[in-house]
C-alpha cells in the first residue's frame, strides 16, 4: 500500500471541509496551508539535499511582489503573474546557486542570510521597483468564473491546493532518481561524484524546485495579505520559521514539514494571548529541544523507531 | 588643511572608531569558533544583553553605563558558561549545523524573553557627555562617547591578549584550539576550557554591547540579528578562527561602513559590508589576513 497516497488523499479530504467545519478559523488554516507548503518547499533543498537555507523569505518576497506589481502597473491577472514569479525564482536560484554552492556548510548557511538581506536592502531603497518601504496595497483582482480572489474560501483552497502540491511533488521525487541523487548529494558529496553523479547540479535542481514552489506560495501570499511590505515579507525571521519549521518536523521527511506546519501554527495560535509578538520563543525552544533529543525531528524520529520496531518483530517471528 | 581632506579624516576617525567595537564582538565569535568550531548565531543577541544591562542599571540606579560593566561581565560570563555546559556540551562533536541551530534556537529564546520583559520599543541610554567632543590635529572633532568605545575595545582585547599569551590558562585555551585530543593527552580538561572560552566570548560580546549603548537604540528582536550578521562579516573578512584577522576586519568593516554611508549611498550602508562579506566567502574563504584558517 501506498502510504503517501493515503497521506494526500487524506489531506485532502480534510482541507476540503474544513471550512464548513471551522468557518471561524480561515486565517489560521490558510497559515497552516502556506507553512507546509513553504516548509516542504524548504526541505528539498535543507533537508533531502542538506544545504541549510536562511534566505527563503527572499522566494516569498518575490512571488507576493510580482503578483501584485504584475496587477497594479500592467493589469496581469495573478494566474499569469504566478507563472512568471515561478520562472524568475529558478532563473534567480539558479544563478545565487550557482555562486554559492562551492561553498560547503555553514558556509553556505551564512552566503544565504547576507544575499537575502542584500536582497531586503533593494526591495527597501528601490522606489521605482517595489513601491520602497511604504508597500504596495493590492486593490483590485479579476474575478475567473465570478470568483472572487479576496475571499478567505477561494484563498484557502488555493493554498491547499499549494500544499498537496508540494507535498506530492516531494513524495513523487523521494522515490525518483533525483530523490537518491539528493540523497546521495546530503551524504556525502565525494561519494556521489564517484557515482556518477555531479552535486552542483543536484544541488541546483533541487534550489530552483525549491525557489519556484516557495515563490508561488508567496503569489497566495501576497493576495492573502494585499498589503504588501518589503520589511515583512523579506524579513528574516520568516526565513528562520520556514526553515525550523521543516526541521522540526522532520528534514528529508516526506511528512515531516506538513507536521512541522500544523504544530508550529497551531501552538502559536494557542499562545498568542500569552507572547504576543514574542510567538518566536515557541520555535527557539522546540529547535533546542529537536537538536538536544531529537536530531531527526519528529517524524524523521517517530518513523525510525516504527522501523525498529518492526524490524524486531519480523526476527522474532 | 584643505577643505575635502577634513571631513574625509573625519569619517576615517569615526570609522575605526566604531569598527573597533565591531572588533570587539568579532573577536569573542571567532574565539569560540577557533577553539570550539562552534558557529554562534546567538553572539548578537549576547551583544544585546549587554545592552540591556546597561539600560536596566541605568534607569533603576542612575549609572553610568561603563559602571554596570561591574555586574555585566562577570553575568556575561557566567551566561557564556552555562549555555556552554547546559547547551553545547551535550551536542559535543555533532556536525557543526547542530550547534548553528542550538544558537539559532537560543537567539530566538534570548530576543523573545527580552520583549516580554521589557516590551517592543527601542531603548537606549543618555550620558551627560552625549554630545561632547575633543578636537584632533586642529580640526577633526571625535565625540567622547565613541572615544570611550575605542579606548574600551582596547583595554578588552588588550586584556584578552595578555591572558591567552602570558598565562598558564591561555596556553590551555592555544593548546586546545590547535589539537584537542593532544591537550587532552597532555591533561588539559577541554571541557573546562571550552566552558571558559564560551563565557569568555559572551563577556566580549555583552561588554561591546554596554560600549554601543549611548549611541544607538537597542531593540529587541531586530538589533541581535544585525549584530550576528556584522560579527560574521567581520570574522570573515578577517579569516574565521584568527583573532588578529578580527581585528582587522572589525576596522576594515567600520571604515568601509562610514565611508560607504557619507560617499556613496547611506541606505545601502548595511550592504557594503554584505557584499564584501559574499566576495571573501567566495574567492578568499581563508580572508584577507589568514594564512590558514585554524589558529587563534
Amino acid at each position: 500500500m501506498n502510504w503517501n497516497a493515503v497521506g494526500i488523499a487524506l489531506m485532502l479530504a480534510v482541507g476540503v471541509v474544513y471550512p464548513f467545519i471551522l468557518p471561524g478559523y480561515m486565517t489560521v488554516g490558510i497559515t497552516i496551508l502556506l507553512f507546509v507548503g513553504w516548509a516542504t518547499a524548504w526541505d528539498t533543498l535543507g533537508g533531502w539535499t542538506g544545504q541549510v537555507s536562511l534566505g527563503h523569505s527572499f522566494f516569498v518576497g518575490l512571488g507576493a511582489y510580482v503578483v501584485a506589481l504584475g496587477q497594479n502597473r500592467y493589469g496581469l491577472a495573478p494566474w499569469w503573474t504566478v507563472l512568471l514569479a515561478i520562472g524568475a525564482a529558478a532563473a534567480l536560484a539558479y544563478v545565487w546557486g550557482r555562486i554559492t554552492f562551492g561553498l560547503r556548510g555553514p558556509y553556505f548557511t551564512l552566503s544565504t542570510i547576507a544575499f537575502a538581506e542584500i536582497f531586503r536592502l533593494i526591495a527597501i531603497n528601490e522606489k521605482w521597483l517595489t513601491g520602497g518601504a511604504t508597500g504596495v496595497f493590492i486593490a483590485s483582482l479579476p474575478e475567473p468564473f465570478g470568483i472572487d480572489l479576496f475571499s478567505r474560501w477561494t484563498q484557502f483552497y488555493l493554498a491547499l491546493a499549494f500544499a498537496i502540491v508540494s507535498v506530492g511533488l516531494v513524495a513523487l521525487i523521494s522515490s525518483r532518481k533525483l530523490g537518491y541523487e539528493l540523497r546521495a548529494v546530503r551524504e556525502d558529496e565525494n561519494s556521489a561524484m564517484a557515482a556518477g553523479i555531479n552535486p552542483t547540479a543536484v544541488k541546483l535542481k533541487a534550489f530552483m524546485l525549491s525557489g519556484a514552489l516557495t515563490a508561488v506560495g508567496g503569489g497566495i501570499y501576497g493576495i492573502f495579505l494585499s498589503f504588501l511590505e518589503p520589511h515583512v515579507l523579506f524579513n528574516v525571521l520568516l526565513s528562520v520559521q520556514i526553515a525550523l519549521t521543516a526541521i522540526i518536523g522532520g528534514r528529508g521527511t516526506v511528512w515531516g514539514p506538513a507536521v512541522g506546519a500544523v504544530l508550529l501554527v497551531v501552538a502559536g495560535e494557542v499562545f498568542r494571548t500569552t507572547f504576543a509578538q514574542a510567538n518566536l520563543l515557541i520555535y527557539g525552544m522546540l529547535i533546542l529541544a529537536v537538536v538536544l533529543f531529537l536530531p531527526r525531528g519528529l517524524v524523521g524520529e517517530l518513523s525510525r523507531r516504527l522501523v525498529r520496531r518492526r524490524y524486531a518483530r519480523s526476527i522474532k517471528s | 588643511m584643505s577643505g575635502d581632506l577634513i571631513p574625509f579624516l573625519q569619517n576615517v576617525a569615526n570609522g575605526l572608531l566604531i569598527g573597533g567595537v565591531y572588533a570587539l564582538i568579532g573577536v569573542g565569535l571567532t574565539l569560540i569558533f577557533g577553539v570550539m568550531r562552534t558557529i554562534n548565531f546567538a553572539h548578537g543577541e549576547f551583544v544585546v544583553l549587554g545592552m540591556y544591562c546597561a539600560i536596566v542599571f541605568n534607569q533603576a540606579l542612575g549609572w553610568d553605563p561603563y559602571l554596570s560593566l561591574v555586574i555585566a561581565l562577570p553575568a556575561g560570563f557566567l551566561v557564556g558558561v552555562l549555555v556552554q555546559r547546559l547547551v553545547l556540551s551535550i551536542i559535543g562533536d555533532a556536525p557543526e549545523e547542530s550547534s548553528l541551530l542550538a544558537t539559532l534556537g537560543l537567539s530566538l529564546i534570548i530576543a523573545n524573553s527580552l520583549l516580554l520583559t521589557f516590551g517592543g520599543e527601542p531603548k537606549s541610554v543618555l550620558v551627560p557627555y552625549a554630545s561632547s567632543t575633543i578636537t584632533m590635529a586642529g580640526e577633526v572633532y571625535i565625540s567622547v562617547v565613541l572615544l570611550l568605545a575605542g579606548v574600551a575595545t582596547v583595554v578588552a582585547i588588550g586584556g584578552l591578549y595578555l591572558l591567552l599569551n602570558r598565562t598558564e590558562i591561555g596556553r590551555a585555551i592555544r593548546g586546545t584550539a590547535e589539537n584537542r585530543l593532544g591537550a587532552e593527552l597532555v591533561g588539559i580538561n577541554t571541557k573546562r576550557v571550552h566552558a571558559m572560552v564560551f563565557g569568555l566570548g559572551t563577556m566580549l560580546a555583552v561588554a561591546a554591547g554596554v560600549a554601543l549603548i549611548p549611541l544607538l537604540f537597542a531593540s529587541p528582536t531586530t538589533t541581535g540579528g544585525v549584530f550576528t550578521l556584522k560579527a560574521f562579516v567581520v570574522t570573515v573578512l578577517g579569516g574565521l578562527g584568527n583573532i588578529g584577522a578580527a581585528i582587522g576586519g572589525g576596522l576594515l568593516l567600520g571604515v568601509v561602513e562610514v565611508l560607504g554611508a557619507s560617499y556613496l549611498t547611506s541606505e545601502y550602508r548595511d550592504a557594503y559590508g554584505l557584499i564584501a562579506f559574499i566576495l571573501i566567502l567566495l574567492f578568499r574563504p581563508q580572508g584577507l589576513f589568514g594564512r590558514t584558517v585554524q589558529r587563534v
